[in-house]
C-alpha cells in the first residue's frame, strides 16, 4: 500500500531528495514509517543539541563557587527545561523512532499496523517542543520548576508565570503521542509478523518496544491525569494540589512518580533492545539465554509499577510504605543484572570486532553497571535518606541514562545507519567520538558521587567555597565541555558520512535478522521477498543451512 | 488489514488508567472536606441515576445497531444509531443540568476538594461522551449517505466499543461519586 | 589536605550509622563491578576477533543452570541488602512514641524558622543544640515543599506543608555543622542554609537565655533613629522584634540578629559592613529573595543598622 494521499506525489525513493520538486512536501506527508523514523531522529538530534547547551551552560556557572554568570532565575529554567528536554525530545522519541523504523522490517512487514497514527505521533512531538520551547520568548519565560514540577511550588501563587502550563499543554501532546505510538507497535507486532516468526523468535529489540509500548499505554495516562489536574489548579483554581486549599502536595509526587518510574523503564528498555542486537552480531555468536533476557525484560516491566515512592522516601510516608518499596526497588535490580549477565555471556567466547557499535555496547555493560549499583544502593532508605536530592542522584541517573541509554543510542546510530541511509560512518571519526565520550562523560559525572556524599544538594544554581567543591566542580565542568565537544565530532560523523560514506550492502556487518535482508536503504515497499523464517536468525539459517538454529523446525508454527 | 478492534481495545484499556487516576483522586479526598459542600449536601442521586439511565439505554441500542448491520438492516442500523445519540444527548443535558444547579449554589470546581474532584471526574467522562457523540454522528452521517451496508464495519464496531466503554466509565463514576454517598 | 565534609565527617550516632551501612554498601557494589569490569576486560583481550580468523566460534545458546546460578546469587545478596536496611532504618530513625517535639522547624521560601517550644526562643536559620542530647524536631512548611539536611549529623527530612514530619537531631561532640535545603524550592533554593551549633549543656542554656530577654528599644541617637525608621519603613510588615509592635512572621524574627553568624540564611556572614550592604539592596545578594529593595537611603540604613546592632 502505497502513500496514496490526495495532494502528495507517490513516494518511490526511499530517500526523496529535498531539492527536487515536492521533496519537502513528500517527507512532510510521508506515511511511511522508515521516513518517519528519520524524521524522528533528525528532530531529537537537534533537541539533543539544546539540552546540551542548556546543560553547558549550567555547568559554567557551578564551575567555581559563588559564579554569577547566570542568574538563579534563568538557572532554574534550564535545569528544568534540560530535564525536560532530554527525557521526552530526546531519550524517548530517539527509541521510539528508531522502534517505528526498525521494528516493521525486523518483523518481515510492509508497515507500521497504522502509517497516519504513526505520523501523527511524529508530528505531535514537534508540535509539543515547539510549544514548551516557546516559551522561552515569553514575558515570564520558560518553566522553572524542574521537570518533576512539584506541588505547590509549581501551583498558584507560588509560580504566577505561564511557563509550567506551557509545559504541562506540550507534555500532553507528546503523552498523545506516546500512547499512539504504543499502542501501534502493540498492534504490529501482535499482528503482522510475517509467517513463521512467532513471538518467541522476534529479535529482542521487537521484545523491548512490545514491553515498553505496554509501559507506554499504561503509565502515560497518569502524568497526564496528573498534568490535567495541574492545569485545572493553574487556570481555574480547583484544588488538587494546593494544600492551602485543602489538597495534597503529596499526591501530585505519587501520580508523577507513578508515571515517572516506570518511565525511566521507558527510557532504558528500549536501549537494552539495541545492546541485545550489537552485542551477538559483533561477538558472531546468538544472544546468550533469548528466553531469559525476554522474560526478565516482562518481568521488569511488571515490576516497575510498583517501586515509585522510592523517590519519596525523605517525604515521610511511614515505616511499612518506605519498606515496602526499598524491598521492591531492589528486587527490580535482579532481572536487570540478569541482562547484564547474559550480555557479557554472549561476548564470552565469541570472536569480537571492535568496531563502533561494539566500543559503544561495551563501554554501556560497564557504565549501565555502574549507574545500576548505585541504583541498588539508594534502594535502601537509609542511603537514600543520605543522598537523595545530593549530586549522588545526578550522578546515579546520568550514568544510567547517558551511559545507558545514550551509548545504546549511539550504538545503535553506528550499527543502523548503513540501512537508513546506504552509507557507512566513518570509523575513524567514530573511534573519536567513542573515546571524548567515555573521558568527557566519566569526567563529568564519577565526581558527582563525592560531590553529593560530601552534602552538595541538587538545582542549586550556586554553592559555597567548602573544601574541594570548587575542584571538583571544576573538573566536572572541563568534562562537559570534553563531552560536548564528543558531540560536535558525532555530528560531523553523520554529515560527512551522508554525503561521502562508503557504500553500504544489504548486510555489512553480516547481522541476522531480517532488516539487513532488504537493501540499503530499503525500498519504499521494503522486501520484495521476506526471506524464510525458522528461527531467531533467519540470515544465519539462510547463510548456515547445515547448522540452523532450530534443527527441528516447522516451516510455519 | 489492520487489526482496528485490537487498538480500540488497548486503547480503551490506555483510557481506563486515566480515568482510574482521576477516580483515585476523588477517592482520596472524599471525606476529607472541612468544611463546604459534599457529595452527600449537594448531590441528588435520583436524578442523576434516571439520567444514567438513559446512557445504559444508549447501549443497549447502539448494540442493536450493531445487530442491525450484521443482518444487513440498513434502515434500523440508522435509526438505532439515531435512538442512541438522541439518548447520549439527554444525558449530557442532565449532567449540564446538574452541574448548572451546583454552580448556581457556588459550587464550583474552585470551591473546595469535592468541587474540584467531582467537577474534574465527571467532566472528563462528559467529555469523552461528546466526542462519542460526535463520532456516532459522523456515523449516522455516513450512514445517511449509503454506507455500512452490512454485515461488517469496522468503523460501526469500533465506535461501538467505545460507546460501551463511556458507558461502563460512568457506572464506575456513578457507584464511586454517588452510590458511596447515599447508599453504603 | 583540607577536611571533607558531609559522609566523610559523620558527627553524630545516627550519621555513623548511616555512613557504615553506605560504605558497606559501596563495598559490595564495588566488589561487583569489579567483577564485571574484570570480565569485560578479560574479554576485550582474550576473545578480540582475529582478522585471519575466518570462522564462526561456537553458537552457544545458553545454559539453564547458569541462569539459575547468577539469578538466586543476587537474590542473596538483594537479601542481605535489605536486612541491613531494616536495622539500620530502626536505627536511626527511632519512632517519635508521643514525645513531644523540643522544635518546631518550619521551612519558608528561603529561610528556615526554628521556634523551641520548651523556652519560646524564636529564631532563624541557625539551630543551637546541646550536644550529646536528643532534640525531636517537628518538621513542617508554611509554602513549598523544603527539606531540612545537615549531611554530618544525620539523614534528611521533608518540610511539606500540610503534612508535618518528626526529625531526631543530635550532635555527638560540639562543633559548627553546616546544612541546606535539599529539596527545590524557587529561585534562592540554593542559599537557604542551616548552621547547627552544638554546644555544651551550660552554653546552650546560656544561649536560651540571652534569645528570650526583650531588649529594650533604644529611643535616641542613630539606634533610636533606626527604630523609629523600622516602625515606619514597612519593616514590621515581615519581621518581628520582641517589644516593639512589629510581629509579623513573613521574614525572620530579628529580635536577636546579633547572636547569629549569618544573615540572609548564609548568604554573608553576619557583620554591620555585610548588614549595611544587604539592606542597601537585599536583591543582589539573594536574587528573588521575598525581601524587596527598599530604596533606603545610606543614612536610613546606617542608622537601621545601629538599631539592630544595639539590640541585646
Amino acid at each position: 500500500m502505497s502513500s496514496r494521499l490526495p495532494l502528495v506525489p507517490e513516494n518511490t525513493e526511499p530517500l526523496p531528495s529535498l531539492k527536487e520538486n515536492q521533496g519537502m512536501l513528500t517527507w512532510v506527508a510521508s506515511v511511511d514509517h522508515k521516513q518517519i523514523g528519520l524524521m524522528y531522529l533528525i528532530i531529537t538530534m537537534v533537541f539533543f543539541v539544546v539540552g546540551g547547551l542548556e546543560a553547558l551552560l549550567m555547568r559554567i556557572q557551578l564551575a567555581q563557587p559563588e559564579m554569577s554568570f547566570i542568574s538563579p532565575e534563568v538557572y532554574n529554567q534550564l535545569f528544568t527545561m534540560h530535564g525536560t528536554t532530554m527525557i521526552f525530545f530526546v531519550v524517548m522519541p530517539f527509541l521510539i523512532g528508531v522502534g517505528v523504523y526498525m521494528v516493521p522490517l525486523m518483523i518481515g512487514a510492509r508497515d507500521m499496523a497504522f502509517p497516519r497514527l504513526n505520523a501523527l505521533s511524529f508530528w505531535l512531538i514537534v508540535f509539543g517542543g515547539i510549544l514548551i520551547y516557546y516559551s522561552f520568548l515569553t514575558q515570564s519565560g520558560a518553566p522553572d520548576m524542574g521537570w518533576f514540577a512539584y506541588s505547590p511550588l509549581s501551583e498558584k501563587p507560588f509560580s504566577l508565570n505561564k511557563g509550567p502550563t506551557y509545559w504541562a499543554l506540550g507534555l500532553l501532546a507528546t503523552g498523545i503521542s506516546s500512547v499512539a505510538s504504543g499502542l501501534n507497535n502493540i498492534v504490529t507486532i501482535l499482528t503482522m509478523r510475517t509467517p513463521g516468526m512467532s513471538m518467541r523468535r522476534i529479535p529482542l529489540f521487537v521484545w523491548m518496544i512490545l514491553v515498553t509500548s505496554f509501559l507506554l499505554i499504561f503509565v502515560i495516562p497518569i502524568i497526564a491525569s496528573a498534568f490535567a489536574m495541574m492545569l485545572l489548579d493553574r487556570l481555574l483554581g480547583a484544588a488538587f494540589f494546593t494544600p492551602a486549599h485543602g489538597g495534597s502536595a503529596i499526591l501530585w509526587q505519587h501520580f508523577f512518580w507513578g508515571f515517572g518510574h516506570p518511565e525511566v523503564y521507558i527510557l532504558i528498555l528500549p536501549a537494552f533492545g539495541i545492546i541485545s542486537e550489537v552485542i551477538p552480531v559483533f561477538s558472531r555468536k546468538p544472544i546468550f539465554g533469548y528466553e531469559f533476557v525476554a522474560g526478565s525484560t516482562v518481568a521488569i516491566g511488571l515490576l516497575s509499577v510498583g517501586v515509585w515512592a522510592h523517590h519519596m522516601f525523605a517525604v515521610g510516608l511511614g515505616d511499612v510504605a518506605n519498606l515496602y518499596f526499598s524491598f521492591a526497588s531492589m528486587l527490580i535490580a535482579i532481572p536487570t543484572g540478569v541482562k547484564v549477565l547474559n550480555w557479557v555471556a554472549t561476548m564470552w567466547g565469541g570472536k569480537i570486532i571492535f568496531a563502533t557499535p561494539m566500543l559503544f555496547a561495551t563501554a554501556f555493560i560497564i557504565e549501565f553497571v555502574m549507574g545500576g549499583l548505585t541504583g541498588v544502593a539508594i534502594a535502601s532508605v537509609p542511603i537514600d535518606w543520605v543522598v537523595t536530592d545530593s549530586y549522588f542522584i545526578v550522578a546515579h541517573f546520568h550514568y544510567v541514562l547517558y551511559g545507558g541509554s545514550m551509548f545504546a543510542i549511539f550504538a545503535g546510530v553506528y550499527y543502523w545507519f548503513p540501512k537508513f541511509t546506504g552509507r557507512m560512518m566513518s570509523e575513524t571519526l567514530g573511534k573519536w567520538h567513542f573515546w571524548l565520550t567515555v573521558i568527557g562523560f566519566n569526567m563529568t559525572f564519577f565526581v558527582q558521587h563525592f560531590l553529593g556524599v560530601m552534602g552538595m544538594p541538587r538545582r542549586t544554581y550556586t554553592y559555597h567555597d567548602f573544601p574541594y567543591w570548587g575542584s571538583m566542580n571544576l573538573i566536572s565542568t572541563i568534562g562537559a565541555i570534553v563531552l560536548a565537544a564528543s558531540v560536535l565530532v558525532f555530528i560531523w560523523n553523520v554529515q560527512v558520512s551522508l554525503r561521502r560514506g562508503k557504500k553500504a550492502s544489504n548486510n555489512p556487518w553480516h547481522a541476522w535478522t531480517l532488516e539487513w535482508a532488504a537493501s540499503s536503504p530499503p525500498a519504499v515497499h521494503n522486501f520484495d521477498l521476506v526471506p524464510p523464517v525458522r528461527g531467531r536468525r533467519p540470515l544465519w539459517d539462510l547463510a548456515h543451512p547445515e547448522q540452523p538454529d532450530e534443527p527441528n523446525a516447522k516451516v510455519i508454527d | 488489514m489492520a487489526d482496528n478492534k485490537m487498538l480500540i481495545k488497548f486503547f480503551i484499556a490506555s483510557e481506563s488508567i486515566f480515568f482510574l487516576m482521576l477516580i483515585l483522586a476523588y477517592v482520596n479526598f472524599k471525606g476529607s472536606v472541612v468544611d463546604g459542600p459534599t457529595a452527600e449536601s449537594s448531590l441528588n442521586p435520583y436524578v442523576t441515576g434516571i439520567f444514567s439511565l438513559f446512557l445504559l439505554a444508549s447501549s443497549f441500542t447502539v448494540w442493536l445497531a450493531g445487530r442491525s448491520l450484521r443482518a444487513k438492516n440498513h434502515t434500523w442500523l440508522k435509526v438505532w444509531l439515531l435512538v442512541t445519540i438522541v439518548l447520549g444527548v439527554i444525558f449530557i443535558y442532565g449532567q449540564g443540568r446538574e452541574w448548572a444547579g451546583l454552580i448556581e449554589q457556588d459550587i464550583t470546581i474552585s470551591r473546595n476538594v469535592f468541587g474540584t474532584t467531582f467537577f474534574t471526574l465527571t467532566g472528563f467522562h462528559g467529555l469523552h461522551v461528546c466526542v462519542g457523540l460526535i463520532m456516532l454522528s459522523i456515523l449516522l452521517g455516513l450512514a445517511l449517505f449509503g454506507d455500512f451496508k452490512g454485515p461488517r464495519s469496522d468503523g460501526v464496531e469500533v465506535i461501538s466499543i467505545y460507546w460501551h466503554f463511556v458507558d461502563g466509565v460512568w457506572i464506575v463514576v456513578y457507584s464511586v461519586i454517588y452510590v458511596w454517598a447515599f447508599f453504603l | 589536605m583540607e577536611k571533607l565534609g558531609g559522609l566523610f565527617n559523620p558527627s553524630s550516632p545516627e550519621m555513623e550509622a548511616l555512613a557504615g551501612l553506605t560504605y558497606y554498601t559501596i563495598a559490595i557494589t564495588v566488589v561487583i563491578l569489579a567483577i564485571i569490569v574484570f570480565a569485560v576486560f578479560y574479554i576485550i583481550v582474550r576473545y578480540r576477533k582475529s582478522p585471519a580468523d575466518k570462522e564462526e566460534p561456537y553458537q552457544n545458546f545458553g545454559s539453564l543452570n547458569l541462569e539459575i546460578v547468577w539469578t538466586l546469587i543476587p537474590c542473596a545478596i538483594v537479601a542481605v541488602l535489605f536486612l541491613l536496611t531494616c536495622n539500620t532504618m530502626k536505627a536511626v530513625d527511632p519512632p517519635v512514641d508521643g514525645h513531644e517535639p523540643d522544635l518546631i522547624i518550619i521551612g519558608h521560601q528561603w529561610w528556615w524558622e526554628l521556634r523551641y517550644t520548651k523556652s519560646g526562643v524564636i529564631t532563624a536559620n541557625e539551630l543551637h543544640i546541646p550536644a550529646g542530647k536528643y532534640m525531636l524536631a517537628r518538621v513542617e512548611s508554611i509554602d513549598v515543599i523544603h527539606d531540612f539536611w545537615v549531611p554530618e549529623l544525620g539523614r534528611k527530612i521533608d518540610a511539606v506543608p500540610g503534612h508535618p514530619n518528626y526529625l531526631w537531631i543530635v550532635a555527638g561532640q560540639p562543633g559548627i555543622y553546616l546544612g541546606a535545603c535539599a529539596e527545590f524550592c524557587g529561585a534562592q533554593h540554593a542559599n537557604m542554609r542551616i548552621r547547627v551549633i552544638a554546644e555544651s549543656e551550660e552554653e546552650f542554656k546560656e544561649w536560651e537565655k540571652q534569645e528570650i530577654v526583650i531588649p529594650p528599644t533604644p529611643r535616641s541617637g542613630l539606634a533610636g533613629e533606626g527604630a523609629r525608621l523600622f516602625q515606619n519603613k514597612a519593616c514590621m510588615n515581615c519581621h518581628t522584634i520582641l517589644g516593639t509592635a512589629a510581629a509579623a512572621r513573613v521574614g525572620p524574627n530579628l529580635t536577636h540578629l546579633n547572636n547569629r553568624q549569618t544573615i540572609g540564611a548564609g548568604v554573608l556572614t553576619n557583620t554591620p559592613e555585610n548588614l549595611n550592604k544587604w539592606l542597601t539592596n537585599p536583591q543582589k545578594y539573594k536574587q528573588g529573595s521575598l525581601m524587596p529593595n527598599m530604596k533606603l537611603s545610606p543614612a536610613e540604613v546606617e542608622a537601621i543598622v545601629a538599631y539592630l546592632e544595639a539590640l541585646k
